[in-house]
């Protein structure tokens, strides 16, 4: 079958289906992660932002459970969508790749040890705790993304981290509880947008 | 359906284009295992083998042993050649159909 001559047509036709199927294999683009973490993000902080809600029957720690159940989820989602893309691939984009990963755990161990120590000195009321959470967690966040955009030089997840530096600000500023809303709606919020238009770029792209 | 003699003959053929998309389709000095790019093209051994030959003796495609682990792992790469001449060849098949009024 490789004697015969193929026309044009169809030679375009076999570049087109070849790279749909690698499209399809190497995962894309970052839509469906940033899908994932939209999901947890207003279910989690949704949730938390319902049960500290005066007179509300559900005890408050219920929603941190939500929370942590969430993003263990989004976690294991966004390694296995991104191992399984990389099975057999070897070079500077899986090193790139691998690099932003461990930055994510890197950094994240970091602030949760400050974090953790700070509330622990009991000094600021439990409100306040929570200012310090959502403001360092988006901060923290909104980095991550800007160095992504660095990374792989692309607007968009340059634009979410500063959209996620912005909601830091925010959720500090409005303060306890509305914090957890600025978490679900902004941080969320900002997750789904992101995901939404990467979503559509696939699908334009593949025209 | 015109001849189209001045394609790249090691380019235009069905597989060796499917060969070669697979490997366009990866980031530039990106590997890949030979096992998973039979993968992503449904090709037995033997076959992607003969055609990755072809490529390699154009110097489009780079072949790397190496071990992983104490295991033998075969590495494929797209050369900056072979990347090169995908594009005119792509460049090529769009100026064709332009000249045979997109038929």
């Amino acid at each position: 079958m490789d004697d015969e001559p193929l026309s044009a047509e169809e030679s375009l036709n076999l570049i087109a289906q070849q790279n749909r199927r690698m499209r399809r294999e190497l995962g894309g683009g970052p839509a469906r992660m940033l899908g994932a973490w939209a999901l947890a993000w207003i279910i989690g902080w949704g949730f938390t932002y319902v049960t500290v809600q005066p007179g509300f029957p559900v005890p408050g720690w219920v929603g941190g459970v939500v929370v942590a159940v969430a993003f263990v989820a989004a976690i294991g989602y966004t390694a296995y969508v991104s191992a399984r893309a990389g099975r057999g691939i070897r070079g500077p984009s899986r090193t790139v790749g691998a690099m932003y990963g461990y930055s994510w755990a890197l950094s994240s161990m970091g602030l949760s040890l400050i974090d953790i120590r700070i509330t622990q000195f009991g000094s600021l009321s439990s409100e306040q705790v929570s200012l310090l959470w959502s403001g360092t967690w988006l901060l923290l966040t909104g980095v991550q993304y800007l160095a992504g955009g660095m990374l792989w030089q692309d607007k968009l997840m340059y634009g979410l981290g500063a959209w996620m530096i912005v909601s830091s600000a925010l959720s500090v500023l409005v303060g306890y509880p509305t914090n957890f809303l600025v978490l679900a709606v902004c941080g969320g919020g900002g997750f789904l947008l992101a995901a939404i238009v990467y979503f559509v770029r696939e699908k334009s792209s593949r025209r | 359906m015109s001849e189209l003699p001045q394609l790249d003959p090691v380019i235009h053929a069905q597989a060796r284009l499917r060969v070669t998309v697979a490997l366009a389709g990866l980031h530039s000095n990106d590997q890949i295992t030979f096992p998973r790019l039979q993968q992503l093209l449904d090709m037995t051994p033997g076959n992607l083998s003969t055609h990755l030959r072809k490529l390699e003796d154009a110097e489009y495609v780079e072949i790397t042993k190496a071990y992983e682990h104490r295991t033998p792992v075969t590495l494929v790469r797209l050369t900056a050649a072979g990347r090169a001449a995908f594009e005119s060849y792509t460049k090529a098949l769009h100026q064709l159909l332009d000249a045979t009024g997109g038929d």
